[in-house]
C-alpha cells in the first residue's frame, strides 16, 4: 500500500484502515500477532510514533490486545466488528449522500430504489 | 528528559538579530524537524546546538551542559551540513578510517555497506564530489556515527530524489536500531514529515510553532468556494491565508476546530473542504504579508 500523504486523512488512521484490511482478507488471523509500530514504521518509513498511534486506535477499539512483552495480537472476534463497523459507518454515510444527491437531482424514493436494484442484478450478473 | 533545553536565547550579529529570545525543549531520543524560511535562523541556531557559535544570551543547555567549548557535548555531537571540510591528502576511505575512533558508537558495518552502495570510489579526494556526492558522503557519517545528538543541517541538497529516499529510508531504519535525538533542518518539509516525530517552526529567530508533526497535519483545513457562503461559515474564526479564486469565489485556510459533522454540512453549501499540505501550512504562518506573489504583479 502506499499512503496518500495528501489526503485529509491522517496517516495514522490510514494504517489503522490497512490494517483492519489486513485482518478482514485474513492476511493476519485471528489471535495471530499484528505488526509491532517498528515494523510498520520501517515498511511505510513513517515515525514510530505515528505507526504506534495507528495501532492504539485498534487497541482502543478492541481490534486487537496487547500480550504483556510479546506485543500486539489480533482479537477472536476482530473481523465481524470490522465488518459490522464498516457497514454501519461507511455504507450509513454513503447512503445519507446518495440519498442527498437524489433530493437535488429530483429523483424519487421509488426511482431511486429502481436504480439500487438495477445496479445490483448487473453487479450480480458480472459475478456469475 | 530533554535534550537539548533553550531558554530566552539569543543570538546577535551586530544589530541583527538572527536569534531572538527563543524558547524551547527537545526531548531524548525523538526526531525532530527545523523548519524555516531562508534566513529564519535555521542554521545560527543549530550551530550554537552544536557548540560552533556562542549564544549572545540566554541559557542553552545541550545533556544538561552548555555546549559551546565543551568537550563532552561535542563527543556526544555530531552536525552534518554541506560545508563539512577535509584534508585533500585524505581520501574518501581514509576519512572513514580516521574519523570513527572519535565517535563511540561508530557502526563501520553500515559505514562500509552504504559507501559500496552509493559505489563512492575509495581513492577519491572529498574536495573533487559533486555537490549531490558530498552531501550523500556527509549523510553517511551522519547516520554511522550514532551520535546522541545528530544534527543534519539540510542534508539533502543536492541529492537527486532516489538517493534522497534512500538517505530518509537509512536513517529511519539505523534510528529503530539504535534510538537518538536527531535534528533535521529542511526547505522541504512534504518529503521528510513522514519521517519526523516533532516540528519547530521558526520564523525571524522566534518560535513561530513547536507541536508534533501529527497535530501539525490536522491544524488547518482549506475551504474553497463562493465568497460569501466561504466567510459566513468563517465568520469569527482566526485565518490564517485567504486568496482570491475565480469571480466571486475565495480559497481560505483556516483552524480546524470543526466536527466531521460541521464538515458535512459546509461540503453540502457547494464549498470545496480541502487538505493543506504541512508545506503550504508553514509557508502561510511565516508569510510577510497576506496575500502572495500573486499581489507584486497586480500593483501598478
Amino acid at each position: 500500500m502506499i499512503l496518500n500523504t495528501d489526503s485529509l486523512k491522517p496517516i495514522y488512521i490510514q494504517i489503522a484502515e490497512w490494517l483492519e484490511g489486513e485482518i478482514l482478507s485474513e492476511n493476519i488471523k485471528e489471535d495471530e500477532r499484528i505488526y509491532s509500530q517498528y515494523q510498520l514504521s520501517e515498511m511505510f518509513t513513517i515515525n514510530p510514533a505515528t505507526a504506534a498511534k495507528g495501532l492504539n486506535i485498534l487497541a482502543d477499539e478492541k481490534i486487537v490486545y496487547k500480550k504483556r512483552g510479546l506485543g500486539m495480537y489480533v482479537s477472536s472476534n476482530a473481523k465481524q466488528f470490522i465488518l459490522t463497523k464498516r457497514r454501519s459507518q461507511i455504507l450509513g454515510r454513503m447512503i445519507k449522500e446518495l440519498v442527498i444527491e437524489a433530493n437535488r437531482l429530483a429523483v424519487s424514493e421509488s426511482e431511486l430504489i429502481r436504480m439500487i436494484q438495477q445496479a445490483r442484478k448487473e453487479k450480480g450478473e458480472e459475478q456469475i | 528528559m530533554s535534550a537539548i533545553e533553550c531558554e530566552d536565547l539569543t543570538k546577535s550579529y551586530g544589530k541583527i538579530k538572527a536569534i531572538d529570545h527563543l524558547s524551547f525543549e527537545i526531548a531524548e531520543n525523538k526526531i525532530t524537524g527545523l523548519i524555516g524560511r531562508n534566513g529564519a535562523g535555521k542554521t545560527t541556531l543549530l550551530k550554537m546546538i552544536a557548540g560552533y557559535l556562542k549564544p549572545t544570551s540566554g541559557k542553552l543547555k545541550v545533556f544538561s551542559e552548555k555546549p559551546f567549548n565543551s568537550l563532552a557535548v561535542s563527543a556526544k555531537t555530531m552536525f552534518v551540513d554541506d560545508t563539512m571540510t577535509f584534508p585533500d591528502s585524505l581520501t574518501l576511505i581514509d576519512i572513514l578510517t580516521e574519523v570513527a575512533p572519535f565517535y563511540a558508537n561508530w557502526n563501520s558495518n553500515l559505514a562500509s555497506g552504504l559507501f559500496d552502495y552509493y559505489s563512492f570510489n575509495p581513492k577519491q579526494p572529498h574536495s573533487n564530489l559533486s555537490k549531490g556526492s558530498k552531501s550523500t558522503f556527509n549523510s553517511i557519517l551522519g547516520i554511522v556515527s550514532r551520535c546522541p545528538l545528530t544534527i543534519f543541517d539540510e542534508p539533502t541538497t543536492g541529492m537527486d530524489s532516489a538517493v534522497r529516499k534512500d538517505f530518509y529510508k537509512a536513517l529511519l531504519k539505523d534510528y529503530l536500531e539504535y534510538p537518538r535525538t536527531i535534528i533535521l533542518s529542511s526547505h522541504l518539509l512534504s518529503e521528510l514529515e513522514e519521517l519526523l516525530e516533532e516540528i519547530l517552526l521558526i520564523d525571524h529567530g522566534t518560535k513561530r510553532l513547536h507541536l508534533s508533526a501529527m497535530e501539525l497535519k490536522e491544524l488547518a483545513v482549506g475551504m474553497r468556494g463562493n465568497a460569501q457562503a466561504v466567510l459566513s461559515f468563517v465568520d469569527g474564526k482566526e485565518i490564517i491565508y485567504q486568496e482570491a479564486f475565480a469571480k466571486g469565489s475565495i480559497y481560505i485556510v483556516i483552524r480546524k476546530d470543526f466536527v466531521q459533522q460541521q464538515f458535512e454540512e459546509i461540503r453540502l453549501c457547494g464549498i470545496e473542504v480541502l487538505p493543506v499540505s504541512t508545506d503550504d501550512l508553514c509557508v502561510y504562518l511565516t508569510a510577510k504579508t497576506k496575500g502572495g506573489i500573486e499581489d507584486v504583479f497586480k500593483r501598478g
